[in-house]
């Protein structure tokens, strides 16, 4: 447990073992519980990452955004500085947790949560900066100066950079959110989108960024960087970067109509027994090869005991009865399909409660969403930089049920 | 992770326990102090780290202050850090040795780099040590004046800690006014916006003491002040902003054309990566138009996009924050959102809390136009593995056919999640709203078997369906009898409620049953909470109300049959001595005949009592009886005669289903208004009517065990000196069942 103490008064610490005694109460499974938790002292913010809960008190009521806001910052930007997060790796970096918060937040209020300005505050524990120390043995972790952004009216980038490598890359990367019902009828398909830009270059570059189709776009949010007035007006995308990877905009595209592949479940089962069948395959070909497919589903809690074989990729049944289907490619000569049998448990005789079939897959090269960029311009560089673009289509949560 | 076991939070072994390990430190770092040799600073961080990773566990180690304090004297960076961290968190318990801190931090705010006077400032006002106050004063006016913006930004939070810790002081040297002339004019937007949440903080704390501190918090949310903040929103970061927003929605305008002026600018806030900002600007937005009401359901119209954004990106935490608030809004506006109801369809990795706001949610935006999809997609939900979701999707099923006049496609799904066995409360509250759905319902009640039923609420809801339509369902009874006969692991107050409800709509054979149920019941056990002694005292209470109803003391005769092991032994004693009394009472009027005569009849197999040939009886071979007039002379009379007899071997194999011995006895005169159970229980009631001009009426309950091949025949009877007569016949045609 660590614990930073932010404002004049203290929250004593056993408001931890209240909300252990809570969590209990609910079923042991912190991530269960709701994020927000009324105690008879406090209000606490929990969120939960990885196997670690991050719990915030709040003496009077806040917007509770602004908390659970908060705590997945510091989750995010714990993850980015100790490339992971699990318990040991706080225990073994918990100096430099210490220091991220204190600079994150100062007397309840936050501060800079800006990742990139950090880092130049206080170094990430890299392998870089630990055989500096071991040859120099100097091993401060702590940039001597200050970072200029936090007084510069672009508080995302620092005023200037000199050594750039001068090139900028742009990822389109996109997941598909699809439900296929019980009868095999698409009831919703989006595609949710993230523009992801990795930046190096120097001086203060402006760039334009313009899509060939810019309307099939709902819900966009944008990085601070962006300017919203051009947007508003021509679906401009005119900004100033921060220095390296950073997300540009997320949007959305909805009403889609088209599945790349298809899953289909079938179960039938009378006197104790349960037959499934699950077939997949191709629907609507991309162009691109579709790769590491996957297929997840729950037993239901009623099975006793399973016996499932593929004739294509292998099957794994968990302990706690999630099964695993690894595909990877579809091969050409057959459609890969699952089948076996499911003995219910005594006394059962027809499955009730039917699985949900989570489906993975990846494409290289491809947005789903037909999102294209039209061209990206850049201003204010003292030389060409070099450009990059890249897509990607992954399966967010596509479910077929049966 | 999982929560610790309280086991667990025990100090490991590998953690240090005692105070050997602290007093271990203590001394390494008392040899450490003063060293200036090379590699001690790499020393004294090791061990900077072991203390702090002591307190971190929660391990007291505030003994070792002086010594910390002694080793703080470095240049090292990050030893500063650590120590400051030290201290400001054992300030507190030891203000005379915190004394010794204030001289290096002090020196620390004169430092050249700004970070470390900043760090130093910080480290000073979070001592929170109230002795030390006027060393405070100083480095705080000086850092409020500092050329760099990240010590300002510190001192002006500072004055925040120091108002906490000395409000006087923080008067006296007046900061307020510095931080508001700071606010004012500041170029960094960060010491802005820590200045404007000190003074916020400040002025509302001190606004219930002072009318001055009241007109300054006027002021913070006056005019020039809020728009100063507005022109700068840009320059904030994301939380700033969110303070900044925060603030604006306490504003209140002038004219509308000042609130359409904010809401221009801050419409593009709208669109924030932060979703803290995004439902600050709503808050925002809602506030300024409460007074206009046009405005307003516009502004939940401009608000609803953003907010659905939230909803899908970010993790399950946020977009349960966010689903709350859209939840007020659905419930403000249902129809408003009425065509996205794809975006509150559940997924199946999403937590319940999630899923179960999201059902609410699509309950309320069902409506003409879209219940179909909604309800197709909620059965959806029915089979899911999580089963309380599933059960409140169907509830959900049910809400919605209750709010729609269009019920006819969802009670079919309903039936089938009956059929399921899943929820039985729902179809009886559709039922108690349309009745007309009655006899599509009925028949798949009829079917389901009581003993799957255990969830008390779905067994109330059960009883009331099988009490309310009984008149229906030929089989109520037995179920519900077979329901009271397991009364016994029953603890749940719920099904006793809806006993008694049904008790009152109209009593068919079911005071028998009930006043065994209260006999069980009392005598269950003595350890029973109040509320279940309410419900038995209800439930007495009602049958008693039958019996004074009813002219006859049926009550009475339950409880001596209920209970024959008290009267054992005594009542055949004096059974030998009454013999002759009761030899001449049985040919006597059975009406009047007393239970307990009866019970010894039983006690001692009688068997066919000798008394003289009662008169020849005919039957009227058409009689009929409306089941209505059969369950009130049933209340009303008393058993004239009950017997055990034997059942010919033949008739039990002819005994598959009711209807053989049904058909069999009317060939007798004896006609069956009601029949149900299930082999090897069965269960009829029959009648048959005087052919003479009397056309007196007897009416029969007789279960037969076909296991057993034994029958148990009730006779009650309008003119009871008949009934014996009545019975032998009866006896007979029913041992000549199979045998022909």
């Amino acid at each position: 447990m660590l614990e930073k103490q932010m404002t004049a008064h203290r929250v004593d610490r056993s408001i931890c073992a209240w909300f252990w005694d809570y969590v209990l109460s609910q079923g042991g499974d912190s991530s269960k519980i709701l994020p927000v938790i009324a105690s008879p002292t406090h209000y606490l913010f929990q969120i939960f990452r990885e196997g670690i809960t991050f719990l915030a008190c709040a003496q009077v009521e806040m917007p509770p955004l602004m908390g659970i806001e908060f705590l997945c910052r510091v989750a995010d930007v714990l993850t980015d500085y100790l490339g992971g997060l699990n318990e040991d790796l706080i225990k073994d970096n918990f100096v430099i947790v210490y220091e991220l918060l204190d600079e994150m937040m100062d007397n309840g209020f936050p501060l800079t949560t800006e990742p990139s300005i950090l880092r130049e505050m206080i170094a990430p524990p890299n392998i870089v900066s630990k055989m500096l120390s071991v040859v120099t043995g100097k091993s401060s972790n702590v940039s001597n100066t200050l970072p200029d952004a936090t007084s510069s009216f672009i508080p995302w980038r620092k005023s200037d950079m000199k050594n750039a490598s001068n090139e900028v890359y742009v990822n389109l990367v996109e997941e598909m959110d699809a439900v296929v019902n019980r009868e095999g009828v698409l009831v919703k398909c989006e595609i949710y989108g993230e523009i992801q830009v990795n930046s190096n270059l120097p001086g203060l570059p402006d760039l334009t960024l313009s899509f060939a189709n810019p309307t099939i776009l709902n819900d966009v949010r944008f990085h601070p960087c962006v300017r919203f007035r051009p947007w508003e007006s021509d679906q401009i995308l005119s900004f100033v970067p921060p220095d390296g990877q950073f997300k540009l905009m997320s949007y959305r595209v909805k009403k889609l109509k088209s599945i790349p592949i298809y899953v289909k479940p079938q179960l039938t089962s009378d006197a104790g027994n349960c037959r499934i069948n699950v077939l997949v395959g191709i629907r609507n070909d991309p162009g691109k090869t579709i790769d590491s497919i996957t297929v997840q589903f729950q037993l239901p809690l009623c099975v006793a005991s399973a016996d499932l074989s593929s004739n294509h990729g292998t099957v794994d049944i968990l302990a706690d009865k999630t099964c695993n289907w690894s595909i990877g490619r579809i091969p050409k000569d057959k459609s890969p399909s699952l089948s076996g049998n499911l003995v219910l448990e005594a006394g059962l005789d027809r499955l009730h409660v039917f699985p949900v079939f989570n489906v993975g897959f990846k494409i290289m090269g491809v947005a789903l969403s037909s999102l294209q960029i039209d061209k990206l311009d850049i201003k204010n560089t003292p030389s060409r930089p070099y450009k990059g673009f890249r897509a990607l289509t992954q399966a967010g949560e596509y479910e077929v049920r049966s | 992770m999982a929560p610790p076991l309280p086991s667990q939070r025990s100090p490991s072994p590998s953690q240090p326990s005692g105070r050997s390990e602290v007093s271990d430190l203590k001394l390494q770092l008392r040899q450490l102090a003063g060293s200036r040799a090379p590699g001690a600073d790499d020393s004294k961080r090791d061990l900077f780290k072991r203390v702090i990773s002591y307190m971190t566990v929660g391990i007291d180690v505030s003994s070792a202050f002086s010594e910390m304090v002694m080793c703080s004297a470095t240049s090292d960076i990050v030893l500063k850090k650590m120590c400051y961290l030290y201290v400001g968190n054992y300030a507190r318990c030891n203000p005379d040795l915190s004394l010794l801190t204030i001289n290096f931090l002090q020196k620390d705010c004169r430092d050249e780099d700004p970070m470390i006077r900043g760090l130093a400032l910080r480290s000073l006002c979070s001592l929170r040590v109230p002795n030390l106050v006027e060393y405070l004063v100083a480095p705080l006016a000086a850092g409020l004046k500092d050329g760099s913006p990240y010590v300002r930004t510190v001192a002006a939070m500072g004055v925040l800690k120091l108002y906490h810790i000395s409000a006087a002081t923080c008067f006296d040297s007046d900061f307020p006014a510095t931080l508001k002339s700071l606010m004012l004019s500041d170029p960094d937007a960060q010491v802005v916006a820590n200045c404007l949440h000190a003074l916020q903080e400040i002025w509302n704390l001190e606004s219930n003491n002072s009318e001055e501190a009241s007109r300054e918090r006027e002021t913070l949310l006056g005019k020039p002040v809020i728009y100063y903040l507005l022109n700068r929103i840009r320059e904030f970061n994301e939380w700033a902003q969110c303070l900044v927003l925060e603030v604006v929605s306490k504003y209140i305008p002038s004219d509308s054309s000042e609130i359409f002026d904010i809401m221009n600018l801050l419409e593009d806030r709208l669109q924030h990566a932060n979703g803290a900002v995004v439902l600050a600007t709503i808050k925002v937005f809602l506030h300024l138009t409460m007074s206009m009401t046009d405005v307003h359901q516009q502004v939940y119209e401009r608000l609803k996009a953003p907010l659905l954004t939230l909803v899908g990106s970010g993790s399950s935490e946020q977009s349960y924050a966010v689903l709350s608030h859209l939840h007020l809004l659905v419930m403000r506006a249902p129809m408003l959102f009425s065509s996205d109801y794809k975006h509150f369809y559940c997924q199946f990795s999403e937590p319940s809390y999630v899923k179960k706001l999201k059902l609410e949610m699509l309950t309320a935006i069902a409506n003409e136009s879209n219940t179909y999809e909604i309800v197709t997609e909620l059965c959806e939900y029915a089979g899911n593995v999580d089963v309380p979701i599933a059960r409140e999707s169907i509830r959900a099923v049910g809400k919605i056919a209750l709010q729609q006049y269009d019920v006819n496609a969802i009670v079919d799904r309903l039936l089938q999640f009956l059929e399921m066995e899943k929820d039985y409360v729902l179809v009886k509250d559709l039922l108690r709203k349309y009745p007309q759905w009655s006899h599509d319902c009925i028949a798949v009640v009829g079917n389901i078997s009581s003993k799957n039923v255990q969830e008390p609420k779905a067994k109330a809801a059960l009883i009331w369906m099988l009490g309310e339509y009984s008149q229906d369902m030929l089989d109520a009874p037995y179920i519900l009898e077979s329901i009271v006969e397991n009364w016994d692991d029953e603890h749940a107050p719920e099904p006793s409620y809806m006993f008694t409800d049904k008790e009152h709509r109209g009593p068919f054979e079911f005071s028998e049953e009930l006043g065994n149920l209260s006999m069980g019941a009392e005598s269950a056990d003595n350890a029973m909470p109040a509320q279940r002694y309410e419900e038995n005292d209800l439930l007495l209470s009602t049958s008693e109300k039958e019996e004074s109803g009813g002219p006859t003391n049926n009550g009475s005769a339950v409880s001596a049959y209920s209970a024959p092991s008290d009267y054992d032994g005594s009542l055949i004693s004096v059974n030998s001595q009454t013999q002759p009394e009761t030899a001449i009472s049985i040919p006597g009027s059975s009406a009047y005949t007393s239970p307990a005569t009866l019970a010894i009849d039983d006690l001692l197999g009688l068997g066919v009592p000798s008394a003289p040939a009662p008169p020849t009886l005919k039957l009227n071979p058409k009689a009929v009886l409306d089941p209505a007039t059969f369950q009130r002379k049933w209340g009303q009379l008393a058993i004239s005669l009950s017997q055990e007899c034997s059942m010919s071997p033949q008739g039990i194999t002819a005994l598959t289903a009711p209807q053989a011995l049904i058909r069999h006895m009317q060939g007798h005169s004896i006609q069956c208004i009601a029949s149900g159970g299930q082999s090897p229980n069965f269960k009829f009631f029959f009648f048959a009517q005087r052919l003479d001009g009397s056309s007196a009426f007897f009416l029969v309950e007789c279960i037969i065990n076909s296991s057993s091949g034994k029958a148990q025949i009730k006779v009650k009877a309008d003119d009871g000196s008949a009934s014996e007569a009545f019975f032998t016949m009866f006896q007979s045609a029913l041992s000549k069942f199979g045998v022909a």
